[in-house]
Order: C-alpha cells, then sequence, then structure tokens
C-alpha cells in the first residue's frame, strides 16, 4: 500500500510541467537569445564609448553641442510628457467613466501612434506646418515657425507618446468602475474633491508607469523628431539626432558616449518600471474590488 | 447583541436639529428607460416618515434604479421625487443628502476606516465643516455606534465583510443623512454574518429614527426586517404591504411565486370558486369567475387525512427531510410531474407514519386562487 502510493507520487509530474532536459533547453535559447540581442549591444555601447578611457568620453558629454542636444531632449520631454499626462487623464477618464458615442472610435483613435510608422507621423506635421504645407503661408506671414524647430519637435513627440498613459489608465479605470466616485459626491464631495481624493489616489501607480514609459519614449524617439527636426547642430538637435550625426562624422568614441547616455536612461528606466511593478501589481490585485 | 448607545439628545448623531424629524418621501409617477428597456414604468410609492422599506424583486424588476433615483444617482426622465413635500429631483446629489450605502460597500480603499468614515464631514465646504476635534469626536461615536472601535487605523483589506458593510454604514451617517438608502445590504455576505447583521441593522433603525429603505432579492430578508415590503416586477409595483400581507394576502400570482415555497395548480373555476386537493375555496379577487385558474396551496396548508375520508387525495411520500420541529417531505400525487411540499407535525413522523415510498391522502386547508391569464 505505501510502496504503491510513493511510486506515484515520485512518478507524478505537472500535467503542464516538460521534461528537464526540454526545460534547460528553452531556458538556454531564450538566455542566448537575449545575450545576443539585447545584452551584447548594450555592452558595445559602453565598451565602444570608453575605448579611449575616461576623458574623451567626458569630453563628448561636455562639449557645446552635445549639451544642447541634452537640454533640447529634457526642454521636449518636460513639455511632451506633462501634455500627455494630461491628455491621457482626460481620455481614460471619458472613456472609463461614460457612455456616448464613438467610444471605440476613440480608443482604436488613441492606439493610432503605435500602428503608424514614426516616419509618417513627422512626415505629417511637414505636410500641416511647412513651408508648402497647409497652414504654412499663414505660419510664414505670422512669423511662426513650427517645423525645423522647437515647437515641431514638441509636437512630433506628442504625437508618438501620446498613447501610453491613456493604455495604461483605462483597462484599469474600467475594472474601477465609477462607484467609489459615486460614493464620494453622495457624501458631499464636489467633482474636484472626488477626483483629487477618490480617483487619483486609485490610479496613481498606473499614472506613474505610464508617465515613465512616455517619459523614456519622449527622450529616445528618433524617426518622427529626425522628419521635423532639420538637424541643426546645437539648435534642433535632440540627443538621439546628435548620435546619429556624430557616427556618420565617423566620431564613434563621441557617438557612442552620447548613446550610452541614452542607454543609461534606459536601464532607469528599466529599474524603476520593475518597482513599480512591483508595487502596483499588489495594487492592482487590491483594486480587484475587495 | 451588544447595546447600542442610544440616539437623540446630545448623544445622538444628529448635531442639527433641522434633521432630527424622519423625512416622509412621496415617489410621484416615476419613469426611467435604459435604451428600449423599462427600468421604471409609472411608479408611485409613499415611504412614510421612520418607516424601515424594503424594495422586492428579481434582478431587473427595478428595484436598484428606484433605489438610485430617490438617491439622486440615477436620472429619471418622468416623475417626481418629493423629500418632506420639497422636490428632490430638482436637488443635486449633494444637496439631496442621502446616505447610500453601496453594494459592494464602496470604501475608498486607500483610507483608513477613520478617514472613510470623515471623508463626508472633511469635504464640506469651509464654513460647515467641523473642526478637526469635532470630526474625530463624531467619528469616534459612529464607529461606536456601528460596534467598530479599535478598528479605526485598519485598511477596508484588513477587515472582514462584515464589518465593511458596518464602515459603509457609518461613513453613509456621518453626513447626518436625510433619509439612509441600503442596496442590497447583505448580498455579499455569508448566512451567518447575514442573520446577524440583519438583527443589528433593524436595532440601528430603532436608533437612528431615519427613514431607510432597503433593496432585496431575498424574501426572507424583507419579511423579516421591514416595516413594509414593496415588492416590483418588470418596472411596476406589485404590491405594497406589511410582511403579513403580503404573506398572507398576495396580491398576484406573480407575488404569490416571488415569495416561494406554493405548489402550483392549474384548475377550472366556477362561478367564483375552485377545487384544490380536497378542498374548494373562493377566489377572493374575482367572486363570480369562470374558466381557468391558477392555485397556490403552501406547504403548511397540506394536511394528511386518514384513508376513511373521502375528500383526501392519494400521494406517495418521495423523500423526507426530518429536521426543524416541523418535517417537510415531498409527496408526488397523480397526473402531476413535479412534486409537493409539505409540512408534516413531528408526532406522526415519530409515530412511524412517515417514510419515503409510503402511500398516503392529504388535503388541502387553505388556497389563493387567482384567475388565469
Amino acid at each position: 500500500m505505501t510502496d504503491v502510493s510513493l511510486r506515484t507520487h515520485a512518478a507524478f509530474s505537472s500535467p503542464v510541467g516538460e521534461r528537464i532536459r526540454t526545460r534547460a533547453a528553452l531556458t538556454v535559447l531564450a538566455l542566448v537569445f537575449l545575450a545576443l540581442v539585447l545584452i551584447l549591444p548594450l555592452a558595445a555601447v559602453f565598451t565602444e564609448a570608453l575605448r579611449k578611457g575616461a576623458e574623451p568620453f567626458f569630453a563628448a558629454l561636455v562639449e557645446p553641442d552635445a549639451l544642447e542636444a541634452v537640454k533640447l531632449t529634457l526642454i521636449v520631454a518636460a513639455i511632451a510628457v506633462p501634455a500627455n499626462l494630461l491628455f491621457g487623464l482626460v481620455a481614460s477618464w471619458a472613456i472609463a467613466k461614460f457612455e456616448f458615442r464613438g467610444k471605440s472610435f476613440l480608443v482604436t483613435l488613441i492606439d493610432l501612434p503605435f500602428s503608424v510608422s514614426p516616419v509618417i507621423s513627422g512626415l505629417v506635421y511637414i505636410l500641416l506646418f511647412g513651408a508648402q504645407g497647409f497652414f504654412g503661408q499663414w505660419l510664414a506671414a505670422h512669423g511662426i515657425q513650427i517645423v525645423f524647430a522647437v515647437p515641431g519637435i514638441v509636437l512630433a513627440t506628442i504625437f508618438v507618446t501620446f498613447p501610453f498613459v491613456a493604455r495604461q489608465l483605462i483597462p484599469l479605470m474600467e475594472a474601477q468602475g465609477t462607484v467609489d466616485e459615486e460614493a464620494a459626491l453622495s457624501l458631499g464631495a464636489t467633482g474636484f474633491q472626488t477626483f483629487r481624493k477618490v480617483t487619483l489616489p486609485n490610479i496613481k501607480w498606473a499614472l506613474l508607469y505610464g508617465v515613465l514609459l512616455s517619459n523614456a519614449r519622449a527622450m529616445g524617439e528618433f524617426g518622427a523628431v529626425s522628419v521635423v527636426s532639420g538637424h541643426i547642430r546645437g539648435k534642433t538637435n535632440t540627443m538621439p539626432l546628435h548620435v546619429e550625426i556624430l557616427y556618420n562624422e565617423y566620431n564613434f568614441v563621441a557617438a557612442f558616449a552620447v548613446a550610452s547616455l541614452l542607454a543609461f536612461l534606459a536601464l532607469v528606466t528599466l529599474v524603476l518600471k520593475s518597482a513599480l511593478e512591483w508595487r502596483y501589481g499588489g495594487e492592482l490585485a487590491a483594486s480587484g474590488r475587495h | 447583541m451588544v447595546s447600542l448607545p442610544r440616539a437623540g439628545g446630545t448623544n445622538g448623531i444628529h448635531d442639527e436639529p433641522r434633521h432630527r424629524q424622519p423625512v416622509r418621501i412621496d415617489v410621484e409617477e416615476l419613469g426611467k428607460s435604459f435604451g428600449s428597456f423599462t427600468a421604471l414604468n409609472d411608479v408611485s410609492l409613499t415611504v412614510r416618515p421612520g418607516e424601515l422599506l424594503a424594495l422586492l424583486g428579481p434582478s431587473g424588476s427595478g428595484k436598484t434604479t428606484l433605489l438610485r433615483a430617490i438617491a439622486g444617482l440615477t436620472a429619471t426622465e418622468e416623475g417626481t421625487i418629493r423629500f418632506d413635500g420639497e422636490d428632490a429631483t430638482a436637488l443635486g446629489l449633494r444637496e439631496r443628502r442621502v446616505g447610500f450605502v453601496f453594494q459592494q460597500y464602496a470604501l475608498f480603499r486607500h483610507m483608513t476606516v477613520f478617514d472613510n468614515v470623515a471623508f463626508g464631514l472633511r469635504v464640506r465646504p469651509r464654513e460647515e465643516r467641523p473642526r478637526a476635534g469635532e470630526i474625530a469626536r463624531r467619528v469616534r461615536r459612529l464607529l461606536q455606534l456601528v460596534q467598530l472601535e479599535g478598528l479605526e487605523h485598519r485598511f477596508p483589506s484588513q477587515i472582514s465583510g462584515g464589518q465593511r458593510q458596518r464602515v459603509a454604514l457609518a461613513r453613509a451617517l456621518a453626513i447626518e443623512p436625510r433619509v439612509l438608502l441600503l442596496d442590497e445590504p447583505f448580498g455579499a455576505l455569508d448566512a451567518k454574518v447575514r442573520k446577524e447583521l440583519r438583527r443589528w441593522l433593524r436595532e440601528l433603525h430603532t436608533e437612528t429614527g431615519l427613514t431607510t429603505i432597503f433593496v432585496t432579492h431575498d424574501q426572507e430578508e424583507a419579511l423579516e426586517l421591514a416595516d413594509r415590503v414593496v415588492v416590483m416586477r418588470a418596472g411596476k409595483i406589485e404590491q405594497i404591504g406589511t410582511p403579513a400581507e403580503i404573506y398572507e394576502e398576495p396580491a398576484t400570482p406573480f407575488v404569490c411565486e416571488f415569495l416561494g415555497g406554493a405548489a402550483r395548480f392549474e384548475v377550472e373555476a366556477r362561478e367564483g370558486e375552485t377545487d384544490v386537493l380536497g378542498g374548494t375555496f373562493p377566489i377572493e379577487s374575482d367572486a363570480g369567475y369562470s374558466g381557468p385558474a391558477i392555485a397556490y396551496v403552501r406547504a403548511h396548508e397540506i394536511e394528511i387525512v386518514s384513508r376513511e375520508m373521502a375528500e383526501g387525495v392519494p400521494a406517495v411520500i418521495r423523500t423526507v427531510r426530518p429536521f426543524g420541529p416541523t418535517i417537510t417531505v415531498e409527496l408526488s400525487i397523480e397526473g402531476r410531474a413535479e412534486r409537493i411540499e409539505a409540512d408534516v407535525p413531528r408526532e406522526l413522523y415519530d409515530g412511524g407514519e412517515i417514510k419515503e415510498g409510503q402511500g398516503i391522502f392529504i388535503r388541502a386547508t387553505s388556497a389563493r386562487i387567482f384567475p388565469a391569464g
């Protein structure tokens, strides 16, 4: 009796579990792939940047054009991210809490920047605001320059990073429904009090997560920005564009030095994202209506 | 049950004299539809001051919509709701000052029990807002009222379902509401906690004296707890009455069936009378009616008669449930597919006459007859 139960126990394995050998093979395959495609290039960026020692590395970073590029990148992110934060909040509020005609169309529209090539996003702005564009003449007459200037870069960046915040918030807000808001209103809170004291705390981690992703993309965007920027050194160059210029000039150390700064930003984002996921994962589970 | 602190006077939850008198609610010809679905169809109803009223009905009967309309959470297209004669439909959600307890409680999960209860006081405009010390005093008193002292600093996820329910109640009472509305107050709780909270809510209602309306789909809950019960069906009121009236004199076949425990018979009536299970009963709603009719006989209205009496109907005992003060048996009779439940006195069971497979004779002592169609 004991014999039998022991044997069945030893022979039992989870029905979805694979053999040890298969498991090991799959894990190794995934790791090798990751090493080749992700870790190796990342390591290459840093080794290339430091190939000639620390001095040229830092020299490339503090060089005026590089500093301008960093400054411009920060300015663009500082405008695009809050703009998307605001838009994301408003759109997800409207989508999650109200019923209206054209709602599913709006949801699809929010996803558009994900499905359209960034180059096309940039071209759209040229078509609209460029010298030969729809508003070109009017803008020129009023001395406003959008394309090949900072406003164009900001617009293109906003367009590309459009979905990040809304995409994070919509599913969460839809799952939470409106009952907490109803409770707050029935207790006498104003609309703004309800938003500040009830809605915002309920979504804060998802919001932060969306902002983080949106920021990483805003700083790293190349395609759309490249089309509208005009690549004017020290004026309309963001960091990714600056890297390209340096690279095309065979200035590898400087190119990789600036690139390593971007890579470093990506790593920081990744760490923050994991930390948030850890935190926000618990919050999400708890928000499933206690 | 632990005794509750007395309401009223300086110790009461109604510090403001203007809300001390319980409010009378008049619902006049209320109508509401969601697209092509009619949720409320010309509903009129008066809730007496200080009454504990149950809205009873199956899902989709409009009971929750009616409750939400009274609260101001759902806008209605037709009709008026008056609080003490004042048109409440013109008032916004905030001005109505209604204490609403949501089905899943809707506690603010990022706030402690204390902060949840204090919420309604803290969001008041500055000039009406009590000082922090006063808020703390009131919250403590409310937590005492709902017997949750010591749990102030817990979060909703750290307390039990029954405790959450009481936090939701305390939070609703904190705004000194004019009326208290509860949506399925016991829906999310297990059977034992339900029974306890039911009694407790009854006591709380006596303490606060507030006009209180609650929604339920559980007929037992409605009959046990409420002063009066409103039975709803498909957006209309089917019957309003005290629990005894609803139970003894159901106005329609629907009420009869919804209350449950009654066997349904399709019979022929002649001149206001019909025969059911060996008895003859009048149609009270339509004295001279002849034609097809529906009869309802409850388990306790079936008696077992001895063989010698002529009017008994032969039946066979199929199952016996031998617990409780009366024994419930399931019977099958000829010409009827569904079984009938009957309550049998314990003595008969103890006498050994009640066992599965035994043939007996039964007779209805009372029945409710409605003209069919």
